[in-house]
């Protein structure tokens, strides 16, 4: 027989749930408030053409004229674009787009996390929106960069992040009024969250991405996820950096005295009953206690774009149901 | 597991060869099929661009010829910088992989041969996810690069490197008393292999993000194909392929096994050498660009033996023909499909065929142990 290489199954379905990871499902969570972003009375600074900027990539990226074509690879970039008042420009976004809900009619250039890089090009773009971190595969960045097209890739690992790619894109797209106020009003929201669980009791949370085959993904060290836990009042319980994994028996080990089902938002079949059944979960102290929330806010909770906030305010009104009547 | 390909009257077909009609009609034709599954390869795409805004485009850049029509924006981008690289780069791994596949059978007497058979596939998959992966592994490389050290370079390198040296070192471990014994050769090559996968599942578990990155490069992709990889691969590939087809004579005798090629005269060891040597350069510059696509080597040959018989003077130029054929239509078929994965398409196609063939075949005496 031949040596080829024989990768364990869970390997593969690692992998899969990774892929699926970047590219959020759009089943309906009922998602909150949308942040208004009215144009600004006084616009402060106008971008000066060509611009060069740089990406979360730390890519140099020229761009030479106000942008008027833009093809988004991620729904989280469209949310951006869109909150700068520039959805009108978008020539192509993904198929997993559903927000807003005029995007409904651009052009799909990424089907199933599959960058077409001819309907990119067909598209006829004057600015593209990347992912970073292999959420768009650095082999396609590179061949739209090789054929001229100014590519910003954005990776944005905390809010922090968030605020500084829609300020890097409202440079870019000369809405850096719009972009200040609307990092402005988000900035405002997170210190009010903040504000509120101040002093509170912060408990051990773990925030069930998903399971699968025995091995539970969670919030990973230094991610996105474990930091939005942190700021709503919670102490997230930690799964691998790169995997986002933890063993069972570190999970039983770490009792949580919280645990938050973000998977209930696809799958209905995740339930209180369900994990109060799943043997070894039954000594957690949330167990035991019934502390069992369903998350539905799954999508905004890890989409980085505008409505990030909405993930922070759905995260703390699960940890803190008393301080968020 | 011992067999060959030889067909009845393989004596014939040394001492006459096959007939001038026979290699006409096969060589000709793979060629006209060739050339039609390129122009239909570039004209057809998930975007539509007309048939004679492509021929005008391709006239245009390639020929300098007068664009003399207006084209839709993006469409010349479209035609001359994804597709055609492409389609060319699914011709020459195509024809790469059938062409090394032929000729490992052959060398091996194993049916089961395939090009990555004695390590090249391990080598090279460990030398391009280590390269991938090169940000994590050594940091200093990740800061001020941005993206570039996916781009040329690092990965193809490392892939050419890795599939090479493995060949090398399963090579010169087989060897005792200055012979290389067939089995030994295989054995050595599994175990080697074996080892380098634990590495390449070692590091896909710490790889993190990168994951995805390295899965399609182990199944093999077409998509990141472009002229500058081409300009690495074409010339190695022309040569090593030309230089395998002009010894076909030395691996009709090998189908005798070691012993009788010997008595026959020819220089053995020395044979196998280089056969091996071409065969994992071809091998070794197709994986770099593409990755590990499956299949088309192992099975390509098989079919073009069955239905011409094991001269290798008509199979080895058929296969590169063949192969290159086979792959630029089955990469057409992927990127029809959304972008799959080539080496799924050729195996959910060509497997059936195969099986197929080999049913319809039964009466003939495809597998022969000496």
């Amino acid at each position: 027989m031949a040596p080829r290489l024989r990768l364990p199954s869970t390997l593969v379905i690692l992998a899969a749930l990774l892929l699926g990871a970047c590219a959020p499902a759009g089943s309906g969570s009922p998602s909150a408030t949308v942040p208004s972003a009215s144009s600004a009375p006084s616009a402060p600074a106008h971008s000066v053409y060509p611009l060069t900027l740089t990406d979360d990539a730390g890519r140099e990226v020229t761009i030479s004229a106000a942008p008027a074509r833009i093809v988004s690879l991620v729904p989280s970039n469209t949310e951006i674009v869109c909150a700068l008042d520039a959805c009108d420009d978008l020539v192509g976004v993904t198929d997993f787009d559903d927000y807003p809900a005029q995007v409904a009619d651009v052009a799909e250039v990424v089907i199933g996390a599959v960058v077409d890089v001819e309907k990119v090009i067909a598209a006829d773009p004057d600015l593209i929106l990347a992912a970073g971190n292999e959420a768009t595969s650095t082999a396609v960045i590179d061949q739209l960069t090789d054929l001229g097209y100014p590519v910003l890739a954005l990776y944005p690992q905390d809010l922090q992040g968030v605020y500084d790619d829609i300020a890097l894109v409202g440079e870019a797209i000369d809405a850096q009024g719009t972009a200040e106020e609307l990092v402005t009003s988000l900035k405002a929201r997170e210190a009010a969250v903040v504000a509120a669980v101040a002093g509170a009791e912060r408990p051990r949370t773990f925030y069930e991405v998903g399971v699968f085959e025995g091995s539970i993904y969670t919030a990973g060290k230094d991610s996105f996820l474990a930091s939005l836990i942190s700021l709503a009042g919670g102490e997230p319980i930690l799964g691998d950096a790169a995997s986002t994994a933890i063993q069972l028996e570190d999970l039983i080990s770490a009792d949580p005295e919280l645990i938050l089902l973000g998977d209930a938002s696809y799958d209905a079949s995740v339930t209180v009953e369900s994990i109060a059944a799943r043997s070894g979960w039954s000594d957690m102290t949330a167990v035991r206690e019934g502390r069992i929330v369903i998350v539905l806010e799954d999508l905004v909770i890890t989409r980085p774009g505008p409505r990030i906030v909405d993930g922070l305010e759905a995260l703390a009104r699960a940890i803190h149901p008393e301080l968020f009547p | 597991m011992r067999a060959t390909a030889t067909a009845p009257a393989t004596t014939r077909s040394i001492s006459i060869g096959p007939s001038l009609t026979r290699v006409t009609v096969v060589l000709g034709g793979g060629a006209i099929l060739l050339l039609s599954a390129v122009v239909v390869a570039v004209a057809i795409g998930s975007v539509g661009v007309g048939l004679g805004d492509t021929v005008a485009i391709l006239g245009h850049r390639l020929l300098g010829l007068p664009l003399g029509r207006t084209i839709a924006p993006g469409a010349e981008s479209i035609i001359f910088d994804v597709r055609l690289p492409r389609v060319l780069t699914a011709m020459l791994v195509g024809g790469g992989l059938a062409v090394a596949g032929t000729v490992f059978q052959a060398l091996l007497r194993n049916p089961m041969a395939d090009p990555y058979i004695i390590g090249t596939a391990a080598g090279a998959s460990l030398g391009a996810i280590a390269g991938l992966m090169a940000p994590i592994l050594v940091p200093a490389l990740a800061i001020g690069v941005g993206s570039s050290w996916l781009g040329l370079g690092l990965v193809q390198v490392l892939a050419f490197g890795g599939g090479l040296a493995t060949v090398l070192l399963v090579y010169a471990v087989s060897r005792a008393n200055g012979r290389v014994p067939v089995v030994t050769l295989l054995l050595t090559g599994y175990a080697v292999s074996s080892v380098l996968a634990a590495g390449v599942a070692l590091l896909m578990f710490f790889s993190g993000q990168h994951l995805g990155a390295i899965f399609g490069w182990l199944m093999g992709s077409l998509a990141a194909a472009k002229w500058v990889n081409l300009a690495f691969a074409a010339p190695l590939l022309v040569i090593s392929s030309a230089l395998l087809i002009v010894r076909w004579r030395g691996l009709n005798l090998l189908l005798l096994g070691d012993g009788p090629a010997a008595h026959l005269g020819i220089d053995v060891e020395r044979e196998k050498l280089v056969l091996t040597m071409l065969a994992t350069l071809a091998t070794s510059t197709v994986v770099a660009i593409s990755g590990t696509i499956g299949f088309v080597g192992l099975v390509v040959p098989h079919v073009l033996r069955l239905a011409l018989g094991p001269d290798h003077r008509l199979l080895l130029p058929a296969s590169v023909l063949y192969g290159a054929t086979l792959l630029a239509l089955a990469d057409l078929g992927a990127r029809l499909a959304g972008g799959i994965p080539v080496g799924i398409v050729t195996a959910l196609i060509g497997a059936p065929f195969f099986i197929w063939l080999l049913r319809r075949s039964r009466t003939v005496r495809v597998v022969v142990t000496p």
